[in-house]
């Protein structure tokens, strides 16, 4: 026990330092009011107050997120999608798999600034294929736009995560014992039924982990949003994360912006759980 | 050697390591986003370390963005660079908050530094009788057109009043596929000369109460909409930072830019069509025009005051101030430098001449910058609601009225 303890300790001592006692420095400096220049004073509950009363960009980026999330799913069906044709015996299967998955080692400010040119309003690709088309005739300003611009950072998102979702199902589908669907054909099972007979609940781990990774994908997609839009336009696409990082480092109040990051966590801890049971209760393993 | 003289005199050494560090001292300076001068950094830090042997000179330099969350880490881990070059209002906002040491004590005590200063761009940087910063470059607002697309459109000039600007746009706009009137550039309160030329002020003159939910401000901002939603006025306007906006109208399908004076270098590199012939420069109407400045700051928390003042004296002085306005063709705010510039650009370059004499013209016409220690908090409470109204999201009374409402709690809390 004590050479186990010799050996975890150092790692232990890191998640400590660098996770646990920042994340209570956090939550105390939430009920105070503090600067880099003046001492903390304890202010209770008022920064939550403000948060919860005084504070509709918090609501707005609240929303934004929780709408990132909810369209999640979407990239994890698509994925689904491309993993079973992938998984078939599809020509150039094995070509189609390495062109989805090469847009996830992107980084995710290339990715941003590729997609913001693509919108551009003036010269984009999007706009230019559209009006060629003679889907639209005049360029609809994507990122400018309070109807277009959240929508078109959640495609973005979806593009350059695809690819990693797609890898997951694949090694998901490939681990399905094959006999199972021999069994089912023989029985005559149809498509349809394989899919959501056997497909579907053998793949609960799988996308058990896909949709808590979008989950904390939509909570974090700080860089594309930052990148694309800003927050804009008129925190039309704000979402949390990018709001904290304003009130922290734009408007000096760290305080402030340590009382929305509880938020976050707390939110992020409640979805964890709820993903958790509706998964059947223990992080999707199969019994 | 011998083995005793080996040791004694690495000990002599290792014990004289500390003496040696502490005769020597090291200044930060941080830059905002001006790289590209770093040649002329090095031989100023070169000539002032010269001048003061055993100093040594750490340079940082941020773009604009990431300079302001740079600062803050270092004031929280107590090691703030001892010489800052800061841009806009952010100044008086870090002086209010304690960042910044007091200039008044250093510009008494050198009158001679405080005159080399136009006294309306030096103003900018008093707070509560006390002045926080000194101009490093500077820059205000003007009008850019293109002579091309004024003629095709049939205008004979610049507009003299605001309708007549927007009416300049829409006919500019709709002249053909793609092409809008006006444009402008909106960070740092750029756009509030077209508000000032309307009578419109954001706050009471004490900087207590929001003044601005005016029938006057809704008439305006319903006009602006209204132009923004059709091709009059380019979207860019209210969502754009700063390459997109120049870079549409650098293109050439953008009649008018309102933008401070270093965008032209950056259209000139961009435009092929810009030339003397093609590219007209102007006041707005009623010649308001918001400043976007540029100051030297010393830190509160610097360990060698004096050391910083010095080294600020040094880098406003004749020579180093006339380097950098000959090396980036910007104006400094040093009247003499500045003339000497002047007279270099009207046989040289002409146009650049045009454009930076807007530059000296109506400095008592500055707009868009107030004294607030927390102009980053009032912009957000400010602009995105205005955006609301620009781009159609609310009608211009609800915008404005919610607007009202948030900057006067804002202003509450400072």
């Amino acid at each position: 026990m004590a050479l186990v303890a010799c050996f975890l300790a150092p790692s232990l001592l890191i998640f400590l330092l660098y996770r646990i006692l920042p994340l209570i420095w956090n939550v105390v400096l939430s009920f105070e009011a503090w600067s880099p220049l003046h001492a903390a004073t304890w202010v209770g509950w008022d920064n939550y107050d403000e948060m919860l009363h005084d504070d509709d960009v918090f609501w707005q980026a609240l929303w934004n997120t929780l709408i990132f999330m909810a369209s999640q799913p979407i990239g994890v069906a698509i994925a689904l999608g491309i993993a079973l044709l992938v998984n078939s015996d599809l020509k150039g299967a094995a070509v189609y798999r390495t062109i989805v998955f090469l847009s996830y080692p992107l980084m995710t400010v290339a990715v941003a600034i590729i997609w913001r040119w693509m919108y551009n309003e003036r010269g984009g690709l999007i706009n230019f294929v559209l009006r060629r088309l003679g889907i639209i005739h005049q360029p609809i300003a994507f990122l400018d736009s309070f109807a277009w611009a959240l929508p078109s950072t959640i495609v973005a998102n979806t593009w350059q995560v695809l690819g990693f979702f797609m890898i997951v199902l694949l090694t998901g589908l490939q681990n399905i014992p094959p006999h199972l669907y021999e069994a089912a054909r023989v029985d005559g099972a149809p498509a349809w039924a394989r899919l959501f007979r056997i497909t579907l609940p053998m793949l609960k781990p799988s996308l058990f982990l896909c949709a808590v990774i979008s989950i904390l994908n939509s909570f974090a997609a700080f860089d594309l949003v930052y990148v694309m839009t800003n927050g804009g336009p008129g925190h039309g696409t704000e979402l949390l994360i990018t709001y904290i990082y304003k009130v922290g480092f734009g408007q000096t109040r760290f305080d402030y912006a340590a009382a929305l990051t509880v938020a976050q966590f707390v939110l992020l801890l409640a979805l964890a759980w709820l993903a958790n049971r509706a998964s059947g209760g223990n992080a999707g393993a199969l019994e | 050697m011998k083995r005793r003289t080996f040791l004694a005199g690495t000990a002599a050494t290792a014990l004289a390591r500390p003496a040696i560090a502490q005769s020597s001292k090291k200044l930060t300076f941080l830059s905002w986003n001006i790289v590209d001068q770093a040649d002329m950094f090095k031989r100023w830090f070169a000539a002032f370390t010269a001048e003061h042997p055993g100093v040594e000179i750490e340079w940082l330099d941020k773009k604009g963005p990431d300079l302001p969350p740079f600062y803050q880490t270092q004031l929280a881990a107590g090691t703030p660079p001892d010489v800052l070059d800061l841009q806009g209002g952010i100044g008086i906002e870090y002086a209010a908050q304690g960042a910044l040491l007091d200039l008044t004590p250093y510009l008494t005590a050198h009158p001679d530094v405080r005159a080399r200063f136009n006294q309306d761009y030096l103003n900018n940087w008093v707070w509560e009788g006390k002045t926080w910063l000194v101009p490093f470059y500077v820059a205000k607002t003007l009008l850019f057109y293109n002579k091309p697309l004024f003629q095709k459109a049939g205008l004979a000039g610049p507009a003299t009043s605001f309708d007549e600007l927007l009416a300049h746009a829409e006919k500019i706009g709709a002249g053909g596929t793609d092409q809008t009137g006006f444009l402008t550039l909106n960070f740092d309160w750029l756009y509030w000369a077209l508000f000032k030329m309307n009578g419109v002020d954001l706050l009471s003159p004490d900087l207590k109460q929001p003044v601005f939910d005016t029938p006057k401000l809704v008439e305006v901002t319903e006009k602006l909409a209204k132009a923004t939603a059709g091709t009059a006025i380019n979207k860019i306007s209210w969502t754009g930072r700063w390459v997109e906006p120049l870079g549409a109208f650098a293109s050439g399908k953008v009649g008018m830019l309102n933008a401070h004076a270093p965008a032209y270098f950056f259209l000139k590199g961009q435009g092929a069509w810009i030339n003397q012939d093609t590219l007209g420069v102007a006041e707005l109407p009623g010649n308001w025009s918001v400043p976007t400045l540029h100051g030297y700051g010393i830190s509160k928390g610097t360990k060698n005051p004096d050391l910083a003042w010095a080294f600020v004296e040094f880098c406003t002085a004749r020579k180093q101030a006339q380097e950098m306005a000959d090396s980036r063709r910007v104006l400094t705010a040093y009247t003499e430098v500045d003339n000497a510039l002047m007279g270099h650009l009207e046989k040289d370059e002409p146009l650049a001449h045009a454009v930076l004499a807007t530059q000296l013209e109506h400095t008592d016409k500055l707009c868009g910058n107030w004294p607030l220690p927390n102009d980053s908090r009032i912009k957000d409470a400010f602009y995105p609601e205005l955006q609301n109204a620009l781009l159609g999201r609310k009608d211009a009374k609800s915008a404005l009225d919610e607007a009202s409402r948030k900057v006067a709690r804002e202003l509450r809390r400072a």
